[in-house]
């Protein structure tokens, strides 16, 4: 068969095919038909490409077959994952079991948050002097008006209102989080130095403040948003942990395929974790600062937000005991 | 002996092939530094337009919109290429612009996983400054990776398209070979006539002259080109 007979022969399979993959007719509703006779015609043109190429047929005719069946080969292969089930699915089973399956990098993270957080705040309650060794000045003398003056919000300075406050959190906390994952690609020390960082942050804080006296408003303040922010920025730097785990100790993988392997596990937690900083950042600016809510009624709330979010890692998404899962 | 381990790495071409399920071979064209940096430039342009401009009528509605406003720059800083990579084209505009498109290096369509993996990562390749690990990931590497792209095992390439380099051969009068041709041959042949119109009439005479002695020694006096584009009419089957 020469080249003009093949063209001629399958020319009106090809033509319908790349209509079909046009953009514009790709907005219109398709139908099920519509659906298998593109993918009839996509293996069509994959097989006369196959033929084209071993038959040395003119370039300009296996270039036209290689546009069609790549372009029909990304909208064949794509992958419809979004949607309310795997969302729910994301939330009851995967993001907590995640937590579960990287017990060791949840645990170093933890140490490496918890440890700066405590060591500092003890020193900085001790002698205050050390958090300008930490924190400027001129943020230092704003948490006297923050934390102390016993009028307007708490945790801001006066002006502010809480959507403003919504936004900063949402901005600054979520971005913060976002590299110290990120930071995992360095041998996972990136997220080492920003967990310790940002545990130096808030320990030398909490010991000043402790010091001046503020603790009564500080405490109540931070107790509800911590049990997500906290556990977040805890769960952020485990997921930098696993990638930088992956680079030192591939496996039997090379680096490059363990790093990828790693990062598909590691995404789950920062879906997760990026949930809990909006709550956190919800909460922070609407709850946890208003002056007309009790203290112990927001110590109370922020205790039940803490144990649900402890059992919700512990318990949720394991399988229930009748019916093991398989896998 | 065996080869050298970087034989195949020490290639200037830097096209790779995949294979699909179909059995066909998919070429992707990884997109260099340069394209992706004006790219980048685009995307920056709009992103700083469309905050400036919903700045400025946000600014209106007091503190309130003084938070949704940081709410959009977070989504525009962190989500926005992830927005567009997932829709059709998988391009932000910018790349839209300068034709190319994010795939799995397995030549498939950008997961959300992985969108969102190597979008997030850009954090890590912006360090110390300026991009500069990302620059660097990129330009050590046969196939433009940054480090969000190795993470999250994706590809920026040219996009599939374009115009075509070679058309179908000018007419000419359909005329056999003087000797039978290999497949390489003929192939050849047809490829430079399908060249011939976007080629100096000087340039065509020049490589028609390698051929014509021996396909068709006796057109050697005349018109060289035309005889080798009747050629390949024969040759794709006009006879």
């Amino acid at each position: 068969m020469t080249p003009l007979q093949f063209e001629a022969q399958h020319a009106a399979a090809w033509e319908e095919l790349d209509a079909a993959l046009a953009p514009s007719s790709r907005k219109r509703r398709s139908t099920p038909a519509d659906r298998a006779r593109i993918a009839a015609l996509y293996r069509a043109a994959c097989e006369h490409l196959a033929i084209a190429e071993s038959r040395s047929y003119p370039v300009w005719l296996i270039e036209r077959l290689e546009r069609i069946t790549s372009r029909g080969h990304q909208l064949i292969y794509r992958q419809a994952d979004f949607g309310i089930d795997k969302l729910r699915r994301l939330f009851v089973i995967d993001f907590p079991s995640a937590v579960r399956a990287h017990r060791l990098a949840m645990l170093i993270a933890l140490l490496a948050f918890v440890g700066p957080l405590v060591v500092i705040g003890v020193l900085a309650y001790v002698d205050p002097s050390l958090i300008l060794s930490v924190q400027d000045a001129a943020s230092v003398e704003q948490y006297e008006g923050m934390y102390g003056d016993p009028e307007g919000p708490i945790g801001r300075r006066n002006a502010d209102s809480d959507w403003a406050m919504f936004g900063f959190y949402i901005r600054n906390n979520i971005g913060i989080a976002f590299q110290c994952f990120a930071g995992g690609l360095f041998f996972g020390i990136g997220s080492l130095v920003a967990l310790a960082g940002n545990a130096a942050l808030i320990g030398s804080t909490a010991g000043y403040l402790t010091w001046r006296g503020f603790g009564a408003n500080f405490y109540p303040f931070v107790i509800t948003h911590g049990a997500f922010e906290l556990t977040g920025i805890v769960l952020a730097g485990a997921a930098g942990l696993i990638l930088g785990h992956a680079l030192l100790v591939p496996g039997r993988r090379s680096r490059l395929a363990a790093l990828e392997h790693a990062a598909r596990r590691a995404i789950v937690i920062v879906y997760g974790m990026t949930a809990m900083f909006a709550i956190a950042a919800v909460l922070e600016a609407f709850w946890s600062s208003a002056r007309w809510v009790p203290a112990p009624v927001k110590i109370g709330v922020g205790a039940a937000c803490w144990l649900a979010v402890i059992a919700y890692f512990l318990f949720q998404g394991r399988p229930s005991r009748g019916r093991r899962d398989p896998r | 002996m065996p080869a050298p381990p970087f034989a195949v790495e020490s290639r200037l071409d830097t096209r790779y092939a995949v294979e699909t399920p179909e059995g066909i071979a998919l070429w992707l064209r990884p997109a260099g530094v340069v394209p992706r940096f004006y790219a980048y430039l685009v995307d920056a342009a709009i992103r700083l337009f469309f905050f400036s401009i919903s700045f400025l009528f946000l600014a209106l509605l007091g503190k309130f919109g003084q938070g949704l406003a940081l709410v959009i720059f977070f989504l525009l800083e962190w989500l926005y290429p992830v927005a567009f990579e997932l829709a059709a084209g998988a391009a932000t505009p910018g790349k839209r612009m300068l034709g190319l498109t994010v795939v799995m290096d397995s030549g498939l369509p950008i997961t959300p996983a992985a969108s969102l993996t190597r979008n997030l990562l850009r954090a890590a390749d912006f360090l110390p400054s300026f991009y500069a690990f990302g620059l660097l990931s990129m330009m050590f590497r046969h196939d433009f990776k940054r480090l969000g792209d190795l993470a999250a095992g994706t590809l920026v390439v040219h996009a599939p398209g374009g115009e075509l380099l070679r058309g179908t051969p000018p007419p000419a009068p359909a005329r056999a070979p003087a000797v039978a041709l290999t497949a390489r041959a003929q192939a050849a042949i047809v490829a430079w006539a399908g060249r011939v119109t976007r080629l100096t009439e000087a340039r065509a005479d020049e490589l028609a002259e390698i051929a014509v002695p021996v396909v068709v020694p006796r057109a050697m006096d005349g018109d060289r080109v035309a005889a080798l584009v009747g050629v390949a009419h024969w040759l794709l089957g006009r006879r």
